[in-house]
């Protein structure tokens, strides 16, 4: 096996520069663009990710649509740990998410309780993903819930507003959305709703050595009329 | 009833030797009398009295019935004895060993009676019923079929209080009863003179081991009734506690007693009910409902565990009780060989996934987890729904009546009204359209009539948002989802 193969395929082993857009271990994210900044090429596949989005409704659920579709191709369950609104079936029917293998756990949820099933969701192996919106939570839970992430090899996604002011190590990766209106499109913005760009940094990344950000347009599918 | 004429206990008569296999000794015990001492003879058998009840009521019913009807009587008559057996239309009580406690046969009669007659009255049946004792089970039986209510307390009396007894008692086929007719035989003393080898002959060997038996000629073999189980464990703790934490020990001992008792009888649970007793307060009770039976302690112990760290009290605990209120048949299953790089078996998966869900809702409550489903709808606010986590949800929409134009995420639970600010929607910040007028006019039967133009609009901070105008009333404009 040549060392070339052996980088690629472990995610445990890397060079010391930028693996960024290197490796095939990865999830694929479905955004080709995307998958050229994110080390392994795709998303984490047990651990725990962190996307901030200023507010919601940035497309920050787009991002992660393409590997929903895998997760319950798999035959794995999503599991929403106190989503900030009602979550819409028809929108997951139109994303092509089949809702069976979709499981809500409602907002008034005690924190303690949502942290709580947010652990024993991730060990558990059915549950091939689990989204959570929580707002700051200190650097030991976030270590406990990675672990919990690797221990079951499912991925956890945590959605919040701000960048935290301390940077958990534990992480690997997190990613920030930010909606730009780029001079060369902005005529059209307004105009038709495929030409919404959003920009996506990716702050941290194991095998990262530098924030790199890619635009991505998030709502070309969703907003368009189905069928 | 009747009172026996000889009440001088004779000697029972001497077990016939069996011609036996190969006997083989176990090594034998110290202070154990060595097994020569006996003889090499069967020990004496106990005697036995057995009280058979009658029901020829019951005759009219179907099988199944009559089963079903016979196990609650036996369920009655299980006070009186430990050893109940059915036979057909009747029961068989063993009775010697409960004379002492309950002051002899008239008075366990007397008390049987009423309560067999209320039993019997609740299904609009007659109350009365025949019955006999005698030392065989099959002699009881005959005699409460004569229907002489006759107590015979010697196995040597049986014969001449048989021998009164109708051949129509046997309850012999058409044939069988036209040939003892024809013979002269009209009662069973008739018989006890024709020699044993000729009626083996004409009758078959059925007939003569029934006649053998009734005369405790021969052993009888018996299908006791076994009652329902139940488990109902209480403990009492030693001194109040507050700490829900020091209870868990207590917890697991009885646990650990419901697994034997579940494992000696094959079962399984898949409801309990653990009550925590409070001194003048109700009991707090948690119950357990499993998705798949269960009687592993570790599994139940988990899901009471997780019950119990969610739980507060009103007062101190004083006693424990657990109880099962549901048993199920044990269903064992077999583990395969990991292989490597093969996907567990769906088995196993779900298997997985029930345990996680009962966990998570015994420690979230059963409303918390959320099933949700899409509804053949036009009002968005119905088109999806909410519904605790069940197994097989029903009635879903193809996907043809899915709205085709865009739906969001997310969506509020009211919506949202929306400023105009120099002419303009504002929100957080200011709104722009994009796409529309998408219109929905429905539930004009239900009284709230719905007639709104859905937008799909970017605030200027990003956001896309599903906006709505109302095309009646003030025409106000609303927040309604978000598409995220």
């Amino acid at each position: 096996m040549s060392l070339d193969e052996l980088l690629s395929r472990n995610p445990a082993l890397w060079r010391g520069c930028d693996m960024a857009g290197q490796g095939d271990y990865g999830q694929p994210t479905g955004y080709p663009a995307l998958d050229d900044i994110l080390p392994g090429r795709g998303w984490p596949r047990n651990a725990m990710v962190e996307i901030i989005s200023p507010h919601w409704g940035m497309g920050e659920l787009q991002l992660l649509v393409p590997l929903m579709r895998t997760v319950v191709a798999e035959g794995k369950w999503i599991l929403w740990i106190s989503p900030p609104y009602l979550l819409y079936a028809p929108a997951l029917v139109q994303a092509g998410i089949n809702t069976d293998q979709v499981l809500v756990i409602r907002l008034d949820t005690a924190c303690r309780d949502a942290l709580w099933s947010m652990e024993k969701a991730l060990q558990t192996e059915s549950c091939g993903l689990v989204l959570a919106w929580q707002r700051w939570l200190p650097p030991r839970v976030m270590r406990r819930l990675q672990l919990a992430a690797k221990a079951g090899q499912t991925l956890g996604v945590l959605f919040q507003h701000n960048i935290s002011k301390h940077s958990h190590s534990s992480l690997t990766l997190k990613i920030k959305g930010s909606f730009t209106v780029a001079p060369h499109n902005q005529t059209n913005c307004t105009a038709r709703a495929g030409t919404i760009a959003s920009e996506i940094t990716v702050i941290k990344a194991r095998g990262n050595f530098r924030p790199l950000s890619t635009r991505l347009n998030l709502h070309q599918h969703s907003l368009q009329p189905q069928g | 009833m009747e009172e026996p004429k000889n009440t001088v206990q004779l000697p029972l008569p001497s077990v016939t030797a069996i011609s036996r296999g190969k006997v083989i000794s176990l090594p034998v015990k110290a202070g154990n009398p060595p097994p020569a001492a006996t003889g090499g003879r069967r020990k004496p058998q106990k005697r036995h009295l057995w009280y058979a009840l009658y029901f020829p009521q019951l005759s009219k019913l179907s099988d199944a019935q009559q089963e079903k009807y016979l196990k609650e009587l036996a369920a009655l008559a299980y006070d009186f004895s430990a050893s109940v057996s059915f036979h057909s239309l009747s029961l068989v009580l063993e009775i010697r060993s409960s004379l002492r406690y309950f002051g002899g046969i008239d008075a366990v009669h007397n008390k049987l009676k009423p309560l067999v007659a209320e039993q019997l009255h609740s299904w609009q049946l007659p109350g009365n019923f025949l019955y006999a004792a005698s030392p065989t089970v099959t002699g009881s039986l005959l005699l409460a079929r004569g229907g002489h209510n006759k107590l015979v307390y010697q196995k040597s009396n049986l014969r001449s209080a048989l021998g009164s007894l109708p051949t129509e008692v046997l309850e012999l086929n058409r044939e069988q009863d036209r040939r003892l007719h024809n013979m002269g035989v009209r009662y069973l003393r008739d018989i006890w003179r024709l020699p044993d080898d000729g009626l083996r002959k004409r009758f078959g060997s059925d007939f003569i081991n029934r006649l053998n038996r009734a005369l405790g000629k021969t052993p009888e073999p018996l299908r006791y009734y076994q009652p329902p189980p139940s488990f109902n464990s209480c403990y009492e703790l030693p001194c109040e506690v507050e700490d829900l934490g020091l209870l868990l020990p207590v917890v697991d001992e009885i646990i650990a007693q419901l697994g034997d008792f579940l494992r000696h009888r094959d079962l399984s649970t898949s409801q309990l009910l653990l009550s925590l007793v409070h001194e003048q307060q109700s009991d707090t009770e948690i119950k357990l409902g499993l998705r798949q039976p269960s009687r592993s302690r570790e599994h139940l112990m988990l899901l009471l565990e997780t019950h119990l760290g969610s739980l507060t009290i009103p007062a101190p605990v004083i006693a424990i009780k657990v109880e099962v209120k549901k048993f199920d048949a044990f269903m064992g299953h077999s583990n395969e060989l990991p292989v490597k790089g093969k996907a567990p078996s769906t088995y196993q998966q779900s298997n997985k996934l029930n345990q996680f869900m009962e966990q998570l809702q015994a420690r979230l409550g059963e409303h918390r987890v959320k099933n949700i489903n899409s509804v053949a709808e036009h009002c968005p606010e119905y088109a999806s729904i909410q519904s605790d986590y069940k197994e097989q949800p029903k009635n879903k929409p193809s996907p043809e009546e899915i709205a085709s134009n865009p739906r969001p995420f997310w969506l509020l639970t009211t919506p949202r009204q929306l400023a105009i600010r120099n002419g303009g929607l504002y929100h957080h910040h200011c709104i722009v359209i994009l796409s529309g007028p998408e219109r929905i006019e429905t539930r004009w039967w239900s009284g709230t009539d719905v007639r709104r133009d859905y937008y799909v609009a970017r605030e200027e901070n990003g956001s896309c948002l599903w906006i709505y105008r109302e095309k009646t009333g003030k025409r106000h404009w609303y927040l309604h989802g978000i598409f995220a």
